[in-house]
């Protein structure tokens, strides 16, 4: 049952999340400057990047509307919302009522519908092929995601993020390949939600001058900064707190949250600096090819589901 | 008793307003003001009956003795049917508000014929959910049929005649199966009651036959891939709030139907084959889930894309009622209501959010005059209400949390997750496959919603029309509001909503009630399965949005005001009006993604036309037919008679002399007979 200091923990793992996404986003920079032999901006360059903008003068285009402006509150709150129900320091969800497989993609979903519309929205031709593609990426990736999470809840008998976490930290599965290969489609997925190369289509910088992006400036344009780096740090510790619980806590002491945030920071900074280093490694798929990549991800999470069934 | 005299008090209103809308037929400003008071009084008198008939849990049934045994009229009143006579009101109610206004776009066509035909369809509705006699029941399924022909073809032009004469075959057609499904039972009972259908419950393979032609049937009408063909057509034929009865009601009838007969009528005695009705069900669910989602991207009449969006939650209902047959199928109640409550609540809910959304067209339609909506864009500047009313239709239809169609999907979710969790082994295969199909079908409903809202309200006017357009009457944008707040109540208050659909569930099936709801917390049965609290995600969604908006106030001191620039960045050429996305480019990824699905619709639409083209030959050989009648049978015997006319006129010649002469010669001959 949900009790308050359960609302407190998701509260705060949420804000500090909100905190911490600048810094991730500036690891990813650093991991980029390294590889290109640079010196590089430094880990905290996103933050001055935000504190300035918000100093800037917000410019909107003459035919935007309501759904423009709104955007980037939407985008952020909606994100807030979605890291009070992942686990990420301990087993189980803070918030359980929204910590729910399908309740999280689908509060992705209002995210993606506000950050497409306002594309439609500017008027520009960048940010409404931005829009357009973004919500086809969710159109690929969300059947991905949905299999390979559910396989991991049937194993588990509950949609409950924690709950499935749970499950595989203590192995109360049934089928350990099944959950591997579930885990590896359902990584999959997550990476092409990043948004990253070779799967950078959306915001695509070179392609579609950011995309949804290419309009907004000022406080907007920090805000939707600051809530893309935090969405890029909850989709990864959603697969962190369903596929790789270990070390979170399972009780509520003070230590074992302490112990929890540190084996979850670390976590987080590996995978950040392996998708780092893919990132720098590899060109952008050509946007019509993207269905063929997917299908990859669709054959790993039904190949799961078939050694779900037969019971391996 | 309360619910049926409610229930009749509705039906006499409506006859009430029926004739009263044929006699005032040359007083257009009357039958506005008259017909639309009849109208709400009939259908709040309704919402009453369907509430009441809830409430009481306790099927009411009126009995009256007709002349012939076969046709003995019963009405009984179960949760179900008041579930779908409180749907049908609610959507009247608002499509009556909403006409009051909407009907001068129809000034001097005939308003008086509309609203006749309009109460002639809400109340043959009505009698069909209530009617608990195959025979009359029949009778009042093709009262609707025909009253909505006549709303479909009331345009009166080339594609509303061929849209309608299309309706009319496929919904005969089915027609057609129900009433041999419906034999097929009376056979066996001996009655045409469906109490006694109840009594004696077919035998083993007949009961699969009497299913299938029953779901056939329905299924045409509820418009499930391959029978849809019509849906796309008639619907946007029709005036948008008759549209919006049609899409938010009438199909539901279909789906009525569907669970009339699979499960109160063979569902409580079939067998094992239950098992493979309730997978027939899922499959075809699926399969018009995705398709209609992905033909629906493709449009660009507005209408003709949410007639598509029928067919998608068409098979997301279908889903859950699968489900539940499934579930009655395994002997597992909670499954069994839980699937079924599933169907049921985004029944409700796709009434709610499609009614709204027609009438939000409607409106855009009332102003633009055109259905195009590469013509419309910008309109939120200049309507704002009804872009906002739209706005939560959209939200709704893509199932957003927390809104009422993410409530029902979730349902629709967790019911094929209890499936999959302890079905056989077909059901642990197919539920699953199921639930992909769901979660594609809402990734592409996002995308067409974000595409119709944004390619008509956001952005810059795409045409002179769209820049001068003004905001719709008030009654419209009152109807729409009614429904704007239902979407966003059923949502936030599932957790009261939830349990009253899952006890119109286990009525139907037969079952003790399921716990689906705790406090604020809503449960599939189990808490241990899922837990999901709307209520709680609404707070914490306008609780959070407080940090962003002190973010920007905070700041707001340090810069300069903000201010709207010339014009949107087009990588340094002029931008112009063909630059911005349009309908057809923003879904162009998925036309070319799914190109296959696309194909198959034609090949599809290929066979019916051939149908239709079928239909027309043999309507071609009777108009050949009949001259050839014509040329050897009268025309030979007129030509004779003519001819035999033309010689005796010989004897005519006008001279009064010879007339005498005649006269003369015929006594002379008379005479001489005699003698």
């Amino acid at each position: 049952m949900l009790t308050f200091s359960h609302l407190i923990l998701g509260l705060f793992q949420a804000l500090l999340l909100l905190a911490a996404a600048p810094l991730v986003s500036g690891l990813s920079r650093m991991v980029r400057a390294k590889l290109h032999t640079r010196h590089g901006p430094g880990l905290l360059q996103d933050y001055r990047d935000i504190a300035k903008l918000l100093t800037r003068q917000d410019l909107t285009p003459p035919n935007s509307g309501f759904a423009f402006r709104l955007m980037p509150a939407v985008m952020l709150t909606t994100v807030l919302v979605i890291a009070m129900g992942i686990p990420m320091l301990t087993r189980f969800t803070p918030v359980a009522p929204i910590g729910d497989l399908i309740t999280v993609i689908y509060l992705f979903a209002l995210a993606r519908f506000f950050f497409s519309l306002s594309g439609i929205d500017s008027g520009s031709s960048f940010s409404g092929i931005g829009g357009s593609r973004e919500l086809t990426m969710g159109v690929l990736v969300e059947p991905v995601m949905l299999l390979s999470l559910f396989v991991a809840a049937l194993l588990a008998g509950s949609t409950n993020l924690g709950a499935i976490g749970s499950a595989i930290a203590d192995g109360h599965v049934r089928s350990a390949t099944a959950t591997v290969i579930a885990a590896l489609s359902f990584a999959y997925a997550i990476y092409i939600e990043l948004g990253k190369l070779p799967y950078d289509m959306a915001e695509a910088e070179q392609e579609l001058q950011e995309g949804p992006l290419t309009e907004y400036s000022g406080p907007s344009l920090a805000l939707i900064k600051w809530a893309m780096a935090l969405k890029q740090t909850v989709v990864v510790a959603w697969f962190v707190g369903v596929f790789l619980p270990f070390g979170s806590a399972s009780g509520m002491s003070f230590f074992g949250l302490l112990f929890g945030l540190i084996a979850f920071a670390i976590k987080l900074v590996l995978i950040f600096a392996a998708v780092g280093v893919v990132e720098n490694s590899v060109a952008r798929v050509r946007f019509r090819l993207t269905p063929q990549h997917s299908w990859v991800g669709v054959g790993a999470a039904s190949l799961a589901f078939v050694f779900y069934l037969v019971g391996l | 008793m309360i619910p049926l005299s409610l229930l009749i008090m509705s039906l006499l209103l409506s006859c009430g307003g029926a004739i009263l809308c044929l006699l005032l037929k040359h007083r257009e400003e009357d039958i506005r003001l008259g017909g639309s008071g009849v109208g709400i009084a009939a259908a709040l008198a309704g919402l009453g009956a369907g509430l009441t008939a809830i409430g009481a849990g306790q099927p009411v049934v009126l009995d009256a003795a007709g002349p012939y045994p076969f046709a003995h009229f019963v009405l009984r009143l179960d949760p179900l049917a008041g579930l779908m006579i409180a749907v049908i009101s609610l959507l009247s109610l608002v499509a009556w508000i909403y006409g009051f206004a909407y009907v001068r776009e129809y000034a001097g066509r005939g308003v008086g014929a509309m609203g006749f035909f309009m109460n002639a369809f809400i109340a043959s509705m009505m009698l069909v959910v209530a009617a608990d006699n195959a025979f009359w029941f029949l009778i009042f399924f093709e009262m609707m049929s025909l009253a909505s022909y006549f709303l479909v073809i009331f345009d009166q032009d080339d594609e509303a005649v061929g849209a309608g004469f299309l309706y009319f075959l496929v919904a005969h057609g089915g027609s057609v199966l129900i009433m041999a499904a419906f034999f097929l039972m009376a056979n066996r009972a001996g009655s045409f009651d469906f109490a006694a259908f109840r009594a004696h419950p077919l035998p083993a393979p007949l009961d699969s036959v009497a299913f299938l032609l029953a779901f056939i049937g329905f299924g045409a009408k509820a418009g499930m891939i391959p029978l849809h063909i019509w849906l796309p057509r008639a619907h946007p034929a029709a005036p948008s709030h008759a549209s919006a009865l049609m899409s938010g009601v009438m199909i539901k009838i279909g789906v009525f139907g569907i669970v009339k007969v699979g499960i109160d009528l063979l569902g409580a005695s079939a067998g094992p084959a239950m098992l493979g009705w309730g997978l027939l069900v899922l499959a075809f669910g699926a399969v018009s889930s995705v398709l209609g989602v992905v033909y629906a991207l493709a449009e660009h009449d507005i209408k003709k894309l949410l007639a598509y969006h029928s067919v998608e939650n068409i098979g997301i209902i279908l889903l859950g009622v699968g489900t539940g047959m499934i579930g009655m199928a395994l002997h597992q109640p909670v499954l069994a209501v839980l699937g079924l409550m599933a169907g049921l609540y985004h029944l409700l809910n796709h009434a709610v959010f499609k009614g709204l959304l027609f009438l939000g067209a409607g409106s855009t339609i009332f102003r633009m005059h055109t259905k195009d909506m590469e013509e419309m864009g910008g309109l939120a500047r200049t309507m704002p209400w009804t872009a906002l009313s739209f706005l939560v239709g959209a939200l709704a239809i893509s199932a957003i949390p927390p809104l009422n169609g993410f409530v029902s999907e979730w349902y629709t979710y967790q019911a094929l997750f209890a499936a999959a969790l302890d079905g056989t082994p077909l059901v642990k295969f197919a539920a699953p496959i199921a639930a992909v199909m769901l979660a594609l079908t809402g990734a592409l409903a996002v995308m067409c919603f974000v595409k119709a809202y944004g390619i008509m309200f956001a952005g810059a006017p795409r045409s002179h029309h769209a820049e001068e357009a003004r905001e719709a009457p008030a009654a419209m944008v009152a109807g729409m509001a009614v429904l704007a707040v239902a979407c966003v109540a059923l949502g936030l208050l599932a957790p009261l909503m939830a349990p009253v659909m899952g006890r119109i569930a286990a009525a139907t099936i037969g079952t003790a009630p399921v716990t689906l709801a705790v406090g604020t917390t809503l449960l599939p049965g189990d808490a241990q399965q899922a837990t999901l609290s709307t209520p709680l995600i609404a707070i914490l969604l306008i609780a959070m949005a407080f940090l962003p908006i002190a973010l920007k106030t905070a700041f707001a001191a340090k810069r300069g005001g903000d201010r709207k620039v010339a014009a949107p960045w087009a990588a340094g050429y002029l931008p112009d009006h063909h630059m911005p996305a349009s309908a057809g480019s923003f879904a162009q990824p998925i036309r070319m993604f799914f190109a296959p699905l696309y194909t198959m619709r034609r090949s599809i639409a290929g066979r019916w036309t051939g149908i239709a083209l079928g239909f027309e030959r043999v309507v071609t050989l009777a108009r050949r037919t009949e001259p050839l009648a014509d040329r050897s049978i009268v025309a030979p015997i007129a030509g004779a008679v003519d001819a035999s006319g033309k010689w005796l006129q010989i004897i005519q010649a006008g001279d009064f002399r010879i007339y005498c002469l005649y006269i003369v010669a015929a006594l002379i001959a008379l005479l001489a007979l005699a003698v």
